[in-house]
């Protein structure tokens, strides 16, 4: 039974890190993977979910409504700023920085003063289980479920759908979507509220889980970034297998040798997968099919 | 290249980009001692602006690693000097231990980085993984166990108390603050910029753009890619670690902090808005922006970080190139510049540089 | 462009200085800097702290000032950024020059300012909690340290629950030395370590430290987590049902966290403060009904704040003593070990040696519906560790901080 528990805490370790990345992830997976834009305002969409979700589970929205309208708020907000600010440096990516960088500061500041420094969070619902001399929380047990379901959601999107066709299409080959007739402006619209959405849901399942301030989406970044970078271009045959890899890594090694070897060790992970595949993991998937 | 012939230029426009600096040199005649220490430390940042302009602009390395290098070159000063003494020989060894680290660091990131066929956005994944593990690990460094001879790392309170840069001077060693400070970083200012206009309007600039352009028709012609890559990483960095031992010799005070996720993005802001292709854009925006983002913060009050944020957004989106090529551009054509047969063919280059 | 002031410039000149120093002797103000972090990661707990000092300065203003001179207030916002904080202080020193300066929050951002001040021999007061261990002759702290929180908090809990403790602490100089601290206290009171661990200050999820900390089976939890992201422990280990007692410093007094997390994830959480607004005196509940009528909206009145506010009128009883706001006078007045103030967290002394102040420790114990009640209170705990090991200065000029591992050279 002790051993029975101590490994279940090991996988129970290891889907937290799983969907945390994965999550983190999976927004800017589609904005960054896909369109290229280089979103450092990825953990505004976050904020933006989270406190939306727990403005509208405290007003008595039952929490699976209030997540999902997080996620649409985010969605919106993604609408306005590609058509206000991202539309117009397609042509220049690296500009992007710039712009999602000042969107996120203006964003933060003005959360402050509205919002006030911090906003009273929500109970993580569920409760928790025990095994042995563990016990665990019920929900933090079901998130990896919850990514993986996102994942398929997700698969089921960009393969079986006509706007997948579309967005996959367009981001392929612009010139030649245009000219096959697609609204190349109206689907890069769309896929950035997507990735919005995305992060928006994140910050949404993560809410009643952390404490709700400004700042939250910080938490996220450096994961997100990793995450989407060492998995490389494909966003569910690359993020997945990249964030399975980091969380087993940063599992193992703050098991074994506490928080500070398993932030370190989650860096120098992507330095040595950057090193040794260049072009990220998707594209190993990729040669291998 | 063809050569035009040049129509006589007036001696104004031979002039004109030495009347900026002319200009910083007479400053601290005119402001005082404050104003013109103040000066000097927004002017300080600008190195690590330009390493990055070179490394960016004219390699096409976006590289977030400018402050692991800041971080690493300010340490190594506080260490020298912190165990070594602090007369005037050995603060400016200081100086130069912290540049000597710098390249050596660079050179082996740098090497696993060109050397491992590393390309595009993940040499910034990179760069930024390096600079956060750095972070993490010094943020830690509390204990008396992490002191490298006489000086503690001290971790997240960071290290302080280190001497300032002296020289020998009649009547006793003077330290380099306020004006004479100024006149220091401006000096360096001047040397660098001269050096890197040299260096990048010459051959070496010009393979770096062949590279950047098409790397794999510079291969052709028989360039090594990773060689001149290693090289502007190498340069790039070790100016992000000036940047560094000066900050730190401003303030006799460097942190973890430093080497943080904002702080890695902000030279990547400054040279994004300044116009990467632009060495003295990047020296001139840089510049700019942290006394903007100074006096923002006395007169801004809370509004302060969103009136940034505006401004950078505003310059991103109506200045595509950059602000100084931007702002150049609209003199030139209000002083009536069109005529499009008086370019040299090294300026017509430059020119279309801007514009791509 | 030479600028050369003509004769009869600076004739002008002269006049107007002279003009002026005439008329300025009665209402000259008094300039008090503060530095503090109106944005940023660190305003939560740094507002109520600038409320704080401008309630305390409109009152000293009503009242007819300092000395009959006005109080005038140079803040300025550092944005919870180390670099603002020493070009915002230098240019306070340089071109503002006011008679004295308070601020800082974090010791980072202490440590970065003083520097400055001490070769401006400029007088700073800092007025947060922290690790201890500052000996400036320049500097003077109103926040409480180590030996005045852990010294009565760790014994009272583990006379209560048992000698068994695991201590999780923020992996940086505040939360090394607080539990090394903690380690010390445990084991002259005869309890046993059964587990330390440090979480770098970015870290926000806790699972594997939750499960540690099961593993090893304690009596209770010292907590010493800092910032935002380590705050989200609280709520995890409450959804796993961790269920043990939890002893802190630096929680509820600082960034309330009672007030905005939802229960119980503050169950059983102790805390030792100097202040927290919920003390129960005629003193406490007049500051709590002035504060609220200039600021109704202020969430809440955190320790930080109370000792700002404390700080303004120690300074004010100091520049009363010593008959002139010139610092060096200032600095002895305050070196007499009789500047005290009796106010919302009772009474308030400097402590000569040290410089740092000695406090009415509240024990608050936050219970499950997180309505807090206070179950002891340590009056006039003085600063000690500072002065037995050796720092004493209005004897002994000094400059550094010091650590338990780190401690003044024997002279």
């Amino acid at each position: 039974m002790a051993t029975l528990s101590v490994l279940y805490s090991l996988i129970y370790q290891f889907g937290d890190s799983f969907a945390y990345l994965v999550l983190a992830a999976l927004g800017l997976a589609v904005i960054f993977g896909m369109m290229g834009v280089i979103n450092l305002a990825h953990g505004e969409f976050i904020m933006c979910g989270a406190y939306v979700t727990i403005i509208a589970a405290k007003r008595g929205v039952p929490l699976p409504l209030a997540m999902l309208l997080g996620a649409i708020a985010a969605a919106l907000a993604g609408v306005v700023i590609e058509r206000l600010v991202i539309r117009h440096l397609y042509d220049r990516l690296f500009d992007s920085v710039v712009a999602t960088w000042a969107i996120s500061l203006i964003v933060q500041q003005t959360m402050l003063l509205v919002a006030g420094p911090s906003l009273e969070g929500i109970r993580t619902p569920f409760g928790a289980f025990s095994l042995g001399e563990y016990s665990f929380s019920t929900y933090r047990a079901v998130l990896p479920g919850i990514a993986l379901a996102i994942l398929f959601a997700l698969y089921l999107l960009f393969f079986k759908t006509n706007y997948g066709v579309c967005a996959r299409a367009t981001i392929l080959n612009a010139r030649m979507a245009q000219c096959l007739g697609l609204r190349t402006d109206r689907l890069y619209t769309l896929t950035f509220a997507l990735g919005a959405g995305l992060a928006g849901l994140t910050g949404a399942l993560y809410a009643p889980t952390m404490t709700a301030v400004p700042t939250m989406g910080s938490n996220f970044i450096v994961q997100a970034f990793v995450s989407v970078v060492v998995g490389g271009a494909n966003v569910i045959a690359g993020t997945t297998p990249a964030a399975a890899v980091l969380a087993i890594i940063q599992t193992a090694l703050t098991a074994s040798y506490g928080q500070l070897f398993g932030q370190i060790g989650l860096l120098v992970t992507v330095i040595v997968v950057i090193r040794l595949m260049p072009q990220g993991l998707g594209n190993l998937f990729a040669r291998l099919r | 290249m063809k050569q035009t012939n040049l129509p006589a230029t007036s001696v104004t426009t031979r002039a004109l980009p030495y009347v900026p600096w002319i200009l910083a040199l007479c400053l601290p005649l005119v402001v005082d001692a404050n104003t013109s220490g103040n000066l000097a430390y927004c002017l300080l940042w600008a190195f690590s602006a330009v390493g990055l302009a070179a490394m960016w602009g004219y390699g096409g390395i976006l590289s977030f690693g400018q402050t692991a290098f800041f971080g690493l070159s300010g340490y190594s000063y506080g260490i020298f000097t912190l165990n070594y003494g602090d007369t005037w020989f050995e603060s400016w060894l200081g100086l130069g231990a912290g540049l000597v680290v710098s390249v050596v660091v660079a050179a082996l990131i740098g090497y696993m980085i060109f050397y491992g066929r590393i390309k595009g956005v993940f040499i910034g994944i990179v760069t930024l993984s390096v600079t956060l593990v750095l972070e993490t690990f010094m943020s830690q460094t509390a204990g008396p166990q992490w002191a490298i001879g006489e000086a503690r790392l001290n971790g997240y309170n960071g290290m302080g108390g280190m001497p300032q840069l002296t020289i020998p001077w009649p009547g006793g060693p003077l330290t380099l603050e306020n004006a004479s400070f100024y006149y220091l970083v401006l000096i360096l200012l001047i040397v660098v910029y001269a050096v890197m206009r040299k260096l990048l309007d010459g051959t070496f600039g010009l393979t770096l753009i062949a590279i950047r352009e098409n790397p794999q028709r510079a291969e052709m012609l028989g360039v090594d890619i990773r060689r001149h890559q290693w090289l502007v990483f190498v340069l790039g960095c070790t100016l992000g670690g000036l940047s560094g031992a000066l900050y730190t010799i401003w303030g006799s005070y460097i942190t973890p902090s430093t080497m943080g996720l904002t702080a890695a993005a902000m030279p990547v802001i400054w040279v994004a808005t300044s116009g990467r292709k632009s060495i003295g854009g990047a020296i001139l925006g840089t510049a700019l922006l942290v006394w903007l983002s100074q006096n923002l913060a006395v007169y801004g009050s809370q509004y302060a970080l969103i009136l940034l944020g505006a401004i950078l957004l505003i310059v991103v989106l109506g200045a595509p190139e950059g602000l100084l090529p931007f702002v150049t551009r609209h003199l030139r054509r209000v002083s009536g510049r069109s005529r499009d047969g008086a370019r040299h063919g090294r300026a017509r280059i430059r020119q279309e540089e801007g514009k791509s | 462009m030479l600028l050369k002031p003509s004769g009869w410039m600076l004739l002008a000149l002269t006049a107007g200085l002279a003009l002026t120093s005439l008329a300025s002797s009665a209402a000259d103000p008094v300039k008090i800097g503060l530095l503090e972090d109106a944005s940023g990661n660190f305003a939560l707990a740094t507002i109520p702290k600038i409320h704080a000092t401008q309630l305390a300065v409109e009152e000293i203003n009503a009242k007819g000032g300092i000395l009959g001179r006005p109080v005038q207030l140079i803040a300025y916002d550092t944005q919870s950024d180390n670099t603002k904080f020493q070009e915002l202080a230098r240019r306070l020193v340089q071109t503002d020059k006011p008679d004295v300066i308070f601020g800082a929050f974090s010791s980072a951002s202490r440590e970065a300012i003083r520097p400055i001040m001490d070769r401006a021999h400029q007088l700073y007061w800092y007025d947060n909690q922290y690790e201890g261990g500052v000996c400036d002759t320049n500097t003077f702290v109103t926040g409480a340290v180590p030996e005045q929180q852990f010294s009565t908090l760790i014994p009272w809990m583990m006379q209560k629950y048992g000698k068994k403790v695991y201590t999780i602490a923020a992996d940086y100089n505040f939360g090394q030395i607080s539990a090394e601290w903690v380690r010390n206290i445990v084991k002259e009171n005869g309890g046993t370590m059964v587990g330390e661990e440090f979480i770098p200050l970015s870290v926000s999820q806790f699972g594997q430290t939750i499960q540690n900390i099961q593993k090893a089976k304690p009596d209770f939890v010292v907590t010493l987590l800092v910032g935002a992201n380590q705050s989200s422990y609280y709520e995890q280990q409450a959804s796993a049902h961790l269920n043990l007692p939890m002893a802190s410093s630096v929680n509820v007094g600082q960034a309330y966290e009672h007030k905005r997390f939802k229960p119980p994830a503050l169950k059983d959480m102790y805390v030792t403060a100097n202040y927290v607004e919920e003390v129960d005196t005629p003193a406490s509940n007049d500051f709590k009904k002035r504060f609220h009528a200039k600021f109704p909206n202020e969430p809440y009145i955190n320790q930080e704040a109370a000792n700002a506010y404390d700080a303004i009128y120690l300074y004010k009883a100091a520049v009363e003593k010593a008959g002139s706001t010139n610092q060096d006078a200032v600095r002895k007045a305050l070196e007499t070990g009789s500047i005290c103030v009796e106010g919302e967290q009772g009474k308030v002394c400097i402590d000569p040696k040290s410089h740092h102040a000695s406090h009415t420790i509240f024990l608050v114990h936050v219970k499950e519906d997180h309505s807090v009640e206070i179950p002891k209170v340590w009056a006039d705990v003085q600063p000690y560790w500072l002065g037995k090991v050796g720092c004493d200065l209005p004897n002994k000029p000094d400059h550094r901080q010091y650590t338990p591992s780190n401690l003044p050279k024997k002279s």
